[in-house]
């Protein structure tokens, strides 16, 4: 198995000018991805997910841990010598080179023949859509189409791990998405092992299959998308993921206490939890004000502050005793909703999360 | 209509001059050249001044040694202006430090020096008496000073080739620098990501970034070479001496009678120029060599 192993990798950048704390430093990352993977990290800028992304790709020297490949550690071994690839924010083809040596550019360092790597260059302008395009030169073709022949670039030499660093932030949102697209089905046509940097939650939900978030130089939380988006493990993986209804309690040894909610946890494990999750699709919006709360469930009281049409539903804003809880409704039940409203909000007691920090 | 032509008005004094004293003097020259001169009072049209010149050994040696001189000049500076260049440029990625400010002020030194005092630091440094012979002489690596090769007023033009050398690397590298400074940072990562090496990097790269750029200065330094005077003057030998410095002698030297060619010498050398102008511009366009840079 060709696993990626990063093991305790760990990175600081100090101020030339001062010798006092380093001025970003990328904590002990301790992490395996499987062969064929696609694993995103996700995180804000200047989180040290870049970093990471180099110190994989050997462009900067770990100050400790291990990097191994398979069975063979790649920690000291120079970029040149890994036969990774890397596709970066902007397209950087090089200007004197047409698409063809531009893609074939990995293999001619490679020694492969010319009319070999012109043949595998054509080929893979074909999987990225760009085919007839070979003769021209890159400021003949369109930032998407420029980062297309990036991509394809980075395939063609068969690399052991592709690493992607946000390479469609710079693209408009149709073009992303375009790109998006056409990355996952690359990805399941060749199986290579992708690591993806990214801030877009939605970019790395969509095409990831493990998604590593980080924040200030630290590896929050590896899960898939459904896991990491159900059961963030901390307040800052959840107000990363844009996750709405985080109410901060106090923690009891029977409960979480939202000031006037009580809400009973089923394990008694969770007692150190000071936060409690809700998301806005667990709620269950009711205009019966006579709705009691049950053993498994929670109700909240409040009025209807805002109503905002989202993608094919409406978000509902609701204004409680002591907090503003969101939840998502239909378009029909949105109909039967109005600004100013009572209304009641229930959540089944399972679907809740707690996390403790 | 004034406003149309007012900037044109404006441009009219200086441009009169320059047309007025380059090409009339050109011209005038091409006259005399023809033997037309009525201070001698020669005004008839011929072209016997090139005719003698192309019938004489000594004008062949000179524009042999010119050639030579000007060729072996302009390719030494051409390489080591683009290796001082790269070398900087390489440093410069590595790192940002003070160390690298001063040996590019130091590189560039030789730029702010005119010719003619290069020219004497030259024969000051390695004429037979000369301090570098003095310094050889005294750590034992040549028995006595005359051990020393000649390499000032040599008929080979060494003490030529060292000063233009010494005078225009820098110029080069002043050429071929800014345009290093377009090589995106982020492609020796991209490069070095896909397997090149430094010398890949450079040579997949870097040379063909700065080619457009360094054949331009390459040329010009040519140019210059071969028409330049006052450094053969000093440094050369009477015999063959390079084109310029045979013009004046021919024209200082001689009688009013050889002034016709010593223009002709002149005018060759103009036309000379213009030609190995026109080839360097063909073959920069065959190559393609401003593809995409552009």
């Amino acid at each position: 198995m060709n696993q990626l192993r990063i093991i305790q990798l760990e990175k600081k950048f100090e101020d030339r000018k001062k010798d006092e704390n380093p001025v970003f430093s990328l904590k002990p990352v301790h992490l395996t991805i499987k062969e064929g993977e696609f694993f995103s990290l996700l995180g804000p800028s200047g989180c040290g997910k870049t970093t990471l992304l180099k110190l994989l790709a050997g462009l900067e020297q770990a100050d400790q841990g291990e990097i191994w490949i398979g069975e063979t550690e790649i920690t000291n071994v120079p970029p040149e010598s890994r036969n990774f690839a890397m596709v970066f924010q902007q397209p950087l083809l090089f200007p004197h080179m047409n698409i063809e040596d531009n893609i074939a550019f990995g293999l001619k360092m490679k020694k492969v023949k010319r009319a070999e790597r012109i043949e595998r260059a054509r080929e893979m302008l074909g999987h990225v859509g760009l085919k007839g395009y070979g003769q021209r030169f890159p400021d003949e073709l369109s930032g998407g189409q420029q980062q297309r022949a990036a991509l394809a670039r980075a395939l063609v030499s068969d690399p052991r791990v592709l690493l992607m660093d946000e390479p469609f932030s710079a693209l408009d949102p149709s073009l992303r998405e375009e790109m998006r697209i056409l990355l996952s089905r690359i990805h399941q046509e060749f199986g290579t092992t992708v690591v993806f940097v990214t801030h877009d939650r939605e970019e790395a939900f969509h095409l990831s299959d493990r998604i590593g978030v980080m924040s200030d130089g630290n590896l929050l939380q590896v899960a898939g998308a459904k896991e990491l988006y159900e059961k963030p493990a901390s307040i800052q993986v959840a107000s990363f993921l844009g996750l709405k209804n985080i109410l901060k309690g106090s923690a009891g040894k029977f409960g979480m206490e939202n000031r006037s909610q009580q809400v009973e946890l089923a394990d008694s494990r969770k007692s150190s939890m000071t936060h409690l999750i809700i998301h806005p699709e667990k709620l269950q919006l009711s205009t019966d004000l006579e709705k009691q709360s049950t053993a498994e469930e929670i109700i909240f009281e409040g009025i209807v502050k805002q109503l905002r049409f989202n993608h094919g539903f409406y978000l509902c804003t609701v204004q409680t005793e002591n907090t503003l809880l969101e939840c998502s409704i239909s378009s029909r039940q949105a109909e039967t909703v109005s600004i100013g409203q009572k209304v009641k909000l229930s959540a089944q007691l399972k679907g809740l999360h707690f996390v403790s920090r | 209509m004034l406003r149309k032509i007012k900037p044109y008005l404006l441009l009219f004094p200086a441009a009169a001059t320059i047309v007025l004293l380059f090409f009339g003097g050109l011209f005038d020259g091409f006259l005399k050249s023809l033997g037309y001169f009525p201070a001698i009072g020669e005004t008839g049209f011929s072209l016997k001044a090139y005719s003698s010149l192309f019938h004489s050994d000594a004008f062949w040696d000179s524009l042999i040694v010119t050639i030579r001189i000007a060729a072996i000049s302009s390719v030494l500076s051409a390489f080591l202006g683009a290796i001082v260049a790269v070398v900087v440029f390489m440093m410069h990625e590595k790192s940002r430090s003070g160390a690298l400010n001063l040996w590019n002020r130091l590189f560039q030194l030789p730029l702010t020096i005119p010719h003619l005092v290069g020219g004497y630091v030259i024969v000051l440094l390695f004429m037979q008496s000369g301090f570098l012979s003095k310094i050889l002489a005294k750590v034992g690596v040549i028995e006595q000073i005359p051990d020393f090769p000649v390499l000032v007023n040599d008929s080979f033009g060494w003490g030529i080739i060292l000063a233009y050398t010494w005078k225009e690397a820098p110029f080069v590298a002043l050429m071929v620098y800014p345009v290093l400074e377009r090589i995106h940072r982020k492609w020796r990562d991209v490069s070095r990501v896909y397997g090149a090496g430094n010398w890949d990097f450079i040579r997949e790269i870097v040379v063909p970034a700065i080619l457009p750029a360094w054949t331009v200065a390459a040329f010009i330094v040519f140019v210059f070479t071969f028409s330049a005077f006052e450094v053969p003057y000093l440094l050369g030998v009477t015999y063959p001496s390079m084109l310029p410095v045979y013009s004046y002698q021919l024209y200082s030297s001689g009688t009013l009678a050889d002034r016709p060619e010593a223009l002709a010498v002149n005018l060759i050398l103009a036309l000379l120029t213009v030609l190995l102008g026109l080839i360097a511009y063909y073959f920069s366009k065959r190559w393609n060599v401003l593809k995409g840079w552009e």
